[in-house]
Order: structure tokens, then sequence, then C-alpha cells
């Protein structure tokens, strides 16, 4: 048995398939594929797969991870990218498949990129700044358990910070994976609360999956 | 900014935002400047209904198969997106090319149940098309049209439509496109194409057909344009076992209603229950031989995907080689690890075999029809069921290992008196009473007996099509004595809202004159009035009232045998007077032998040229 790791893409109108749509879309892209999944034994069979991370709904990708097993040692990595490649829906893609290397725990944080197009970008450039000088940033965040505040500040790695004239352009690390996970939109809620300069999101788009090292997940 | 960047704008506001933006597995994609005709099939109610309606998927492919030809599918957005969709200018788009619809040549609307109405003059509203036939363009394109089984009575939208369709679609859909491409290139006018197609068989254009009134409120008579038939006949697939069906179905991204693989194993019924249009309107009875059936299947399943199957007819248990074709299906079906289900099976002939056949795929619940509480009342409406194999069904099942069942009754059946409708709590006391008499019934569990309780509608072209319907007084009387009968917690009941089932007779049953109260009702804001949290009576109370509409004229009156119907131009094969020899029949609580067993002499064999059954199989 194969233990495969593919790397695919959701972009375009992909971006308003749900997670839990896509757990069905994938489900009938693998029939269709026709290639020989492992299923579970269960009372219920169903091909078994997993997706390392949740996409928020409207978020672009190129990275997402989807885990599953081929029962035929001796199909290459090639021909399952092609089989799925070949009925997958509009705006997504495997970019990727190879053996699995790391478990799912290794992840540690994803790299996002986003636009904030506004009218003065200048001045949102400096709201940014101002924020990420901050001692902290707090924002409420829904758990289980209730609203509880939290710090982002600590795990908020900004990349590049850039002023493109009718746009802040933005790239950052920010925790992902088994433990904590925080969302773009945290900081981006943050950042409405301190400035009141009008400015719109565009373009969220999650970029790549890392360790806690930085090295790409694989 | 384009209209794709003026709805993506918003998308992630609203409700499960996949239904708004197309872009599925199979949905069909053209170069729009390298098509001749476009035609935005629509469907009256919201993603989630229209996008499990087959006729769609039929007639969706079938056109795009042509290569000039682009069919895509539009549906009735949701309150939340057509909020945004009037604040921000969004008219109402096809889901393939995202391109409004008031652009295309034909915008076709299927008439799947009476409770869509209000929802078709909204979607032509939000389509920026004028929602009166009268005010559109003289030009040849926006031509609106409708099929589908409420075509058979379309008078109460005539005056919203240039064409209706009558009968199956397949053939008659092309000739129609065919016509207005041919006569497109030639420059001609909207009102040419109309009296053209008025020729075709099948075609209804309702603007050449004028109706006068007496004074009682009855029709006196139609008077008909010159060179227009005077009466048109429906259109019927006379090869059906050959007949096309997709091999792709467009897979949606968000769940609906009926997510899977459908496919059509039969058309018509031989039953002819009374009450039942579809049991009419649907015929000849014609089957799809078992090797076709599973060819599709396979194909169907192949192409998109999905891993669970249903048979779509009217009663799957009646085709001639169910044995056979259940198990093929099965043999395919289980080896793919694919779910089979079975609707329409049929009391009588629920056998153990094919019990355990369907035990093999899934257990999911069993629903019966019983109709009528007492064998008098299942004989005046021609439910050839036994109590015997109601009681021998129910056995079957609860052997088998299942604890609930489901029973559909109707409640103001013609004839019916307090004792039928005690006869239902009698009923459902008695399938309980039998699950604890049976030895290896399953233990451990309780039974669970559903009674659920639908008001009667009379339907044109049915044998009860002259009745009234029950005034919403007797409605409760019966209700309550139902309710106040039921003594066993095991049983429970449940019923509709009888003034729903009001608004459905006098939309099936009307005329003309209602075309103004539907559009007050609209304005109104009346849509989505088979949503129970939108379904507002009293307003179209009102706006029958506002327009001197009498509601128990259509509901409550009994339509005299000679009478002019306000359907009596349109041909659906059965005689007329086939269907009031029924009706006397009903009233002499008399049935009728099913199709297969003897002919009833409706007529349908006569106007098609061939009888309907060879060695009790089928003439497809």
């Amino acid at each position: 048995m194969l233990r495969v790791r593919a790397t695919f893409e959701k972009k375009g109108r992909a971006k308003y398939i749900s997670h839990l749509d896509l757990n069905r879309c994938m489900l009938r892209t693998f029939r269709r594929s026709r290639l020989p999944v492992w299923y579970t034994e269960g009372f219920n069979p169903h091909p078994y797969y997993s997706f390392a991370l949740a996409l928020s709904l409207g978020f672009e990708s190129s990275c997402e991870i989807l885990d599953f097993n081929i029962t035929d040692d001796n199909m290459s990595m090639e021909e399952i990218r092609d089989a799925l490649n070949a009925v997958m829906p509009e705006g997504m893609g495997i970019v990727k498949v190879a053996l699995q290397q790391q478990k799912i725990t290794a992840i540690a944080k994803a790299e996002y990129a986003f636009s904030l197009v506004t009218e003065d970008s200048a001045g949102l450039y400096g709201a940014v700044q101002s924020l990420l000088s901050q001692p902290e940033i707090p924002i409420e965040k829904k758990t289980k358990k209730g609203i509880k505040t939290v710090d982002i500040k600590p795990d908020t790695e900004v990349l590049t910070c850039t002023d493109t004239g009718h746009s802040v352009d933005i790239t950052m690390y920010l925790p992902a994976g088994t433990q904590t996970n925080y969302n773009p939109t945290l900081f981006i809620e943050a950042l409405r609360r301190t400035t009141e300069i009008p400015f719109e999101p565009a373009n969220i788009r999650r970029t790549a999956i890392l360790c806690a090292d930085n090295t790409v997940f694989e | 900014m384009d209209l794709k960047a003026k709805i993506e704008k918003h998308l992630l506001e609203i409700q499960k935002p996949s239904r708004y933006i197309g872009g599925e597995v199979g949905s069909v994609i053209k170069d729009r400047d390298k098509v001749d005709v476009r035609f935005a099939f629509c469907f009256p109610d919201t993603y989630d209904i229209g996008m499990s309606h087959l006729g769609m998927k039929i007639l969706y492919s079938l056109t795009n198969e042509r290569e000039n030809y682009w069919c895509e599918r539009c549906f009735a957005p949701s309150e939340d997106f057509e909020q945004i969709m009037r604040e921000n200018d969004i008219p109402l788009y096809a889901l393939e090319s995202l391109d409004p619809i008031c652009d295309f040549d034909f915008i076709g609307f299927t008439l799947q149940y009476e409770l869509s109405y209000a929802n078709i003059l909204n979607m032509l509203d939000l389509a920026g098309i004028p929602v009166f036939a009268k005010d559109r363009t003289p030009e040849l394109t926006q031509i609106v049209v409708a099929g589908g089984p409420c075509v058979c009575n379309p008078e109460p939208l005539a005056d919203f439509f240039d064409i209706f369709i009558l009968g199956e679609g397949e053939e008659v859909n092309l000739e129609l496109m065919d016509l207005y491409w041919e006569m497109k290139q030639k420059g001609a006018a909207r009102l040419e194409f109309l009296r053209a197609a008025a020729q075709i068989e099948g075609i209804y254009v309702p603007q050449f057909y004028h109706f006068s009134y007496k004074e009682d409120g009855t029709i006196d008579r139609l008077d008909v344009d010159e060179g227009i038939p005077a009466t048109v006949r429906k259109r019927i697939i006379y090869d059906y076992d050959k007949v096309y069906y997709p091999d792709n179905f467009v897979v949606p991204f968000t769940e609906i209603v009926h997510d899977r693989v459908s496919v059509e194993v039969l058309r018509g019924c031989i039953r002819g229950c009374r009450f039942c249009q579809a049991g009419f309107i649907y015929r000849p009875f014609r089957e799809k031989s078992a090797d076709t059936i599973y060819k599709e299947t396979k194909c169907l399943c192949e192409n998109t995907g999905y891993d669970e199957v249903s048979l779509a007819s009217l009663s799957t248990s009646d085709h001639y080689d169910i044995d056979n074709m259940l198990t093929k299906l099965i043999d395919y079906t289980a080896g793919e690890r694919i779910n089979l289900s079975l609707p329409s099976l049929r009391m009588d002939n629920f056998s153990e075999s094919l019990l355990n056949k369907i035990k093999k795929v899934r257990k999911s619940g069993l629903t019966f029809a019983a109709e009528g509480g007492t064998q008098r009342l299942r004989d005046v409406i021609n439910k050839n069921i036994t109590e015997d194999e109601i009681m021998n069904t129910c056995r079957i099942a609860f052997e088998g290992g299942y604890t609930s069942v489901k029973l559909y009754f109707m409640m103001g059946l013609p004839t019916e008196t307090d004792d039928d409708i005690i006869g239902i709590a009698e009923l459902a006391q008695r399938v309980v009473d039998l699950f604890y008499s049976i030895e290896d019934r399953p233990r451990g569990k309780s039974v669970q007996v559903s009674v659920s309780c639908a008001t009667f509608v009379p339907k044109p072209f049915t044998p009860f099509e002259f009745e009234p319907q029950d005034t919403r007084g007797m409605i409760e009387h019966k209700q309550k004595l139902l309710l106040d009968s039921t003594k066993s917690k095991k049983v429970k009941i449940s019923y509709h809202d009888p003034n729903v089932s009001m608004l459905e007779v006098i939309l099936a049953k009307g005329d003309r004159r209602l075309c103004p109260a539907i559009y007050a009702a609209w304005k109104k804001g009346c849509k989505f009035d088979s949503w129970d949290e939108y379904f507002n009576f009293d307003r179209w109370m009102e706006a029958f009232a506002d327009c001197g509409i009498d509601p128990s004229f259509y509901a409550n009156r009994r339509f005299e045998y000679d009478e002019i119907l306000p359907w009596d131009h349109l041909d659906y094969l059965v005689d007329k007077a086939f269907l009031v020899r029924e009706n006397k029949t009903a009233h002499q609580s008399l049935t009728t032998p099913n199709c297969r067993q003897r002919c009833s002499g409706c007529g349908v064999n006569k106007k098609v040229g061939r009888e309907c059954f060879a060695s009790g199989k089928s003439n497809v």
C-alpha cells in the first residue's frame, strides 16, 4: 500500500467550495478517477482520505494537502496525479503527488498572502506598521468554551508589507496544525479596530504549509 | 465592473455561495460567440431543489449535444442573495456563462408544482424581462417558454408566457429551437415566429386563444385565431427504450435534495389511481429494458462519481422485468460500493425476494401510500390495494427487521365520510397490533407507525378533475376526528396545512382570469409558497379579492361534465369521455383494473396508433 500525499491548489471559483463540500467533492473525484484508493473496512466502507488543514471559505490556496492510500504498489506518482487531474473540478488541480514523509503533527505554521485594497494606501500602511509595533495584538477568538481573548502578536510573523499605491500587500506566517490555528482574518479584524481608514481585504491565499523550522511540510 | 466581479464581491456575505457561481463538474461551457441559440433553463425554486430535477438534467444535456445551441441553468436566488442582487443591479444570470438571461433567445421554465408560480414572476423581474408577454420586444429574442406537468393547465400563467410546450421535451424542444434559428437568420419578427411555432405539435401559444365567459363565471367559448390549431396535442417519445439519456450530470458542490444519480426506468403508470395526475398525463406506459437501465446507471455513476443511485418512475415494481433488472443493477452497485435506492414500490407486488434485494443494499425507511383508510374509499380512488396486502407487506417488513413504517393517506377525497377518517386511525392501529403479534419481530425496539395525511387536491386530466375540494372547515373537522380516533402512542399523525392545498387547487384548476391575481400576489411579496416559512395565505386571499376572484369558484365548486374546462383545448391523449366514465365509476365505489390486466379504454392507444402492451411488455 502506498501512503500518498497530494498537494493541490484551490483557485478561482473553487474557493467558494466549503470544507464540508470539499470532502464530498473529493470522494466523487476519487470515484471518477477510478484509482485503487484504499477503502475503510467498517460497516459503511468509504475511501480513506484526510485533509491536513481546513481552508476558510473564500480563501485560495496553492498548497493544500490531501493524504490517502493507494492499494496498488506499482502505481507511479505521476499516474496518480494525472488520473486525479483528469477529473478535478475547475480551479482545483494536483500540483504534486509524493509519498508521505512527515507526520501531520509536524505542521506548525502556514504562510498567507493578501491585499488590503484602499484609497489611502500610505495611511493604511502606517496603520499596519503601528499595529505591528504594539506590545500585543489582542483579539477575541471563538473557542469551544466560549469567547476568549488571545494575543496573536507573538505568533504573527510578517514577512513582507508593501504599499502598492492602491493596496497594502502583506505576507505572513501564522500558526497552523493540530494545536493552534490562526486565520489572517483575525489580524485583519485587529487592524480594522485600530484604524478609521476604509479598506477591503482581497485575494487571501495560503501559499505554504510549513514545519516549525520553516521548511515545507512534506 | 463585469458581472462576475460584481457577483463575487458579495458571495461571501451569503449562505452557500457555491450555488451562485457555477463551475461544477459536468457543467457545459461553450464559446458564446460560436453558438447560435442560447437557452436559459430556469427552475423556479432554489438551486438545492432545482438541481435535483431530472427533466432539467435530460434536456440540458440533450440541447448541449448540439454544437451551436447552448443550454444553461438558472435558479431562484434565496432571499439573502436576491436582496444583494436588487441592491447592486445584478440581473438574474445563468450559471455557465454568468451572462444575464435577458439576452438569451429562450428563457424556459419548468412548471413542476403550482406553488412555484409566484417565483416565476419574481425571476422574470430579477432578469429585467417584462413579466407580461404582451410587453416584450416585437423582435425575435427573449422567448419565454414553459414545460413540465403543470403545463397541462397553463391558463393561470397564460399572460406571462409566449409558449407552452406540452408533453415530453426530448424532440419538440429541439424542433422549436431549429425553427427559431431558421427564422432568426431570415430576420423574422417575434409574432411571425410564434405563429409558425404554433403549427408544431405540442406547442401552445396562448395569445392566439381567446376565452369568453358566461354570467355564472363558467367558460362560454374559446375562439382561436385563424390558422392556429384549435387543440394542441402533447408530445410523447415513441421509441422510449432508445430515447436520449444523459451520460453525465452536473455534480453540485453543495448538498442538494436528491444528491445522486437518477435513472429513469419507465414512463407513465398502469394503475389509474383516480386522484393521480401523473398517472394520466404521462400515458402511455413505456418501459426501458433492463439492459438499457443497467448501461445508463453504470455510465452515470462512472462519469459523476456519485456513490448513490436511485430509480426514477411512478411505480418501479410495475416494471415487466424487475427481478432481472434489479439483479443486474445490484451486481454492479454492490461491487462498486454504490447505494441503490428504490422509491415508488407498490404494496400489492411487494415480494419477499424484492425486500431481500433492497435490504442487501441499504436499510432505509419504508413508506407506503395506502391513500384511503377504508376499502370502500380505496375502491373509490381506484387504489387497488386490499387491507390484506397492506398487512402482508408490513408483516414482511417487520419480519425483515424493520420497526417503523410510514403510511401516506389523503383527506378530503370524493365521497369520504367520518368512517373513512376513523378507518385511517384503525388501520394504523392494526399495523401496530400486527407488529406485536409477530413471533420473530425485532426485539428490544418499539414499533413506530407514522401516518402522514395530505389534503386531496383535485387535478386536471384526472377522473377527479370535476370534484370540489373540501372546505377548510371540513378538513379541520376531519383532522380533529383523526387525532381523537388515534389511541396509541406508537401512531404518529402529521398533516398538511389545508390552506396550502387550497391555493394549490385554485392554481391547478384555474383559468386565465387568475393571471392578474397571481401578478397581484407577487407584487404583495408572495414567493416560495411551497416553503412553510414564506407561505402567506392571507396575502394570496387579498390578491384574489383585489382582482375580484372568488377562490371557492375554483376550489369548492363541482365542475360539470359538460362544462368547458380551462384545459379542454389541450389534448393529453386521454379522452374526456373516459375521465367522465371513470368519475361515475368512482361514485359507485367500483374499481377499474390496471392497464396490464385489461385496457380501460382511455383513448391513448388509438391516438398513439398502437396497443400499449404486447405479451405483457409495454410497446416502446
